[in-house]
């Protein structure tokens, strides 16, 4: 199935850079070892930056995720999109939660919308699926 | 021309407001209609085509945003309310004779000469908004007569810009002329289905960059509910495409209860990332990741890694909240094999795990196929 090739080379793409980003926070003493929650905040945010990555620009959201994180010049150009095109919000509710729950879903139109959540939704899986292993794998050696 | 110039100017710069109010009314409907960047007037005629495919959404509000609302496409009713708005704003009676000379395939122009053509004034287009709705022979006159029209205005027109706004606007005005002359068809019959295609004929021969959507027997085909119908197609597409990936969806119908469960299930996927990077952040000090783990996990990953969906392995004594949406996506997810139970998976996994990093490994016969048979590739 088309779905689980793009599953599986994603979720390869993303467990190599995830691992990669925790092995460089574990390596960071100081702060990051001490404070657990500041230590759960990073750990998501690499999940995510690490998913994002992973995808690549090729997607509106991924491209909204790494935006964040790199937080220069594409925020300008975001911003400036999302002033050229705002986008109809129905106001039924629904429309908007998605909007809020999909990176980058706020200047979108909402046929892209529906199609960016389905990439995402597929996305999330592939991650959750990865951070299991890994936690597993984990969990085990000890 | 230099009044033409001038109105052209303010009609711009009175549409940045218009453009952002009526934009954010509008989804667009790029193929069907013009696309949705800035085109000539610095994308006033935006609103025009959001007014078509927004025209449900209380013509009203669109109107009093927009300056030039475009009657036809627009209801009746809505049509008296959008004339008062043209009344009340002075400069819009200059723009609006302005605009048939901007693009000679341009939807608005089409419209407003289909009113009886070159709505110098106001008055014309009370008139034609009747005309419209009245009998074809009308409009199928006017589609043929106010192209040349159009075309002898364009060249009149002083712009620089009417060049560009007529590829714009060739298409659209193409497919809402078809639009018009379909209708035409619906309501009296076969025989103006020539006069459309003389209309067709004549039209403009740059029809490569549009989507022409045949009206079906017996549905809407003025333009506005063409591009309605098109985009309300794309996005019970993209409904269905995540009907298949939302666990649990199939038997729900109705859009609003769909994105109900699509939402709630993007909530609990991201809840579960979070709550597994909380545990990974807790775990992650006493243990080194390393390369090893990483060869491994990309094969079992390979191997479409079925993972435990019911909770953590023994060691971490905790209970993952994972609703029964999670279930469904990992056992949906297929991998090599046919998909496998969680309990008895999770305990070949940690056998199998710790057999992969001893180089070792006890293939578990009960059932997992794909992991022992990965184990098998490790060594």
């Amino acid at each position: 199935m088309a779905m689980n090739f793009h599953q599986s080379a994603i979720k390869t793409r993303f467990a190599v850079r995830f691992v990669q980003a925790m092995k460089r926070l574990n390596k960071r003493r100081g702060v990051t070892t001490t404070d657990s929650y500041k230590r759960y905040r990073a750990t998501r945010a690499a999940a995510c930056a690490s998913m994002a990555s992973a995808v690549g620009p090729q997607r509106a959201w991924s491209r909204a995720v790494l935006s964040k994180t790199k937080r220069r010049r594409f925020q300008a150009i975001s911003r400036k999109r999302r002033l050229i095109n705002p986008r109809r919000n129905l106001g039924f509710g629904q429309e908007e939660d998605l909007r809020g729950l999909v990176p980058g879903g706020k200047g979108m139109e909402y046929c892209s919308l529906l199609s960016e959540t389905a990439h995402y939704i597929r996305c999330l899986q592939a991650q959750i699926q990865v951070m299991t292993d890994i936690l597993h794998h984990s969990s085990s050696l000890n | 021309m230099g009044s033409e110039g001038s109105g052209g100017r303010v009609f711009q710069h009175r549409g940045g407001g218009g453009i952002g109010g009526t934009n954010s009314a509008s989804d667009k409907v790029s193929g069907v209609t013009m696309c949705s960047e800035s085109m000539f007037y610095g994308s006033n005629w935006d609103p025009i085509v959001s007014l078509s495919q927004s025209g449900n959404f209380g013509n009203s509000n669109i109107v009093s945003q927009s300056e030039f609302a475009n009657p036809l496409m627009l209801e009746n009713q809505a049509m008296s309310g959008s004339l008062a708005q043209f009344h009340s704003d002075s400069g819009l009676v200059d723009l609006l004779p302005r605009i048939p000379n901007f693009g000679s395939g341009s939807s608005f122009s089409e419209m407003v000469t289909s009113f009886g053509h070159n709505p110098d004034s106001l008055p014309n287009l009370q008139k034609g908004a009747t005309q419209d709705h009245c009998p074809n022979s009308d409009s199928g006159m006017l589609g043929a007569s106010p192209y040349g029209k159009r075309k002898r205005e364009v060249q009149q027109g002083a712009s620089p810009k009417s060049g560009e706004e007529e590829q714009h606007k060739d298409p659209s005005g193409d497919t809402s002329r078809e639009d018009n002359e379909r209708k035409q068809k619906s309501e009296k019959g076969v025989t103006r289905g020539k006069q459309a295609k003389d209309d067709r004929s004549g039209a403009e021969p740059s029809k490569d960059d549009y989507i022409h959507v045949r009206a079906k027997r017996g549905q809407a085909r003025n333009s506005h509910s063409l591009a309605e119908r098109v985009r309300r197609e794309r996005i019970s597409e993209r409904m269905r495409l995540l009907q298949e990936l939302v666990p649990g969806c199939n038997k729900i119908t109705g859009k609003a209860m769909m994105l109900d469960e699509i939402i709630n299930y993007v909530q609990s996927l991201q809840q579960q990332v979070e709550f597994l990077s909380m545990k990974l952040a807790a775990v992650n000090p006493e243990l080194n990741m390393d390369i090893d783990r990483l060869l491994s996990k990309d094969i079992l990953h390979l191997r479409g890694g079925n993972t435990t969906s019911l909770g953590v392995s023994p060691g971490l004594s905790s209970s993952l909240p994972f609703p029964p949406y999670s279930q469904g996506a990992f056992n949906s997810a297929p991998g090599t094999g046919p998909p496998f139970h969680s309990l008895p998976q999770q305990h070949v996994w940690n056998t199998e795990l710790q057999g992969l990093l001893q180089m070792g490994f006890d293939p578990d016969p009960s059932g997992n196929m794909g992991r022992s048979g990965s184990s098998k590739m490790e060594l």
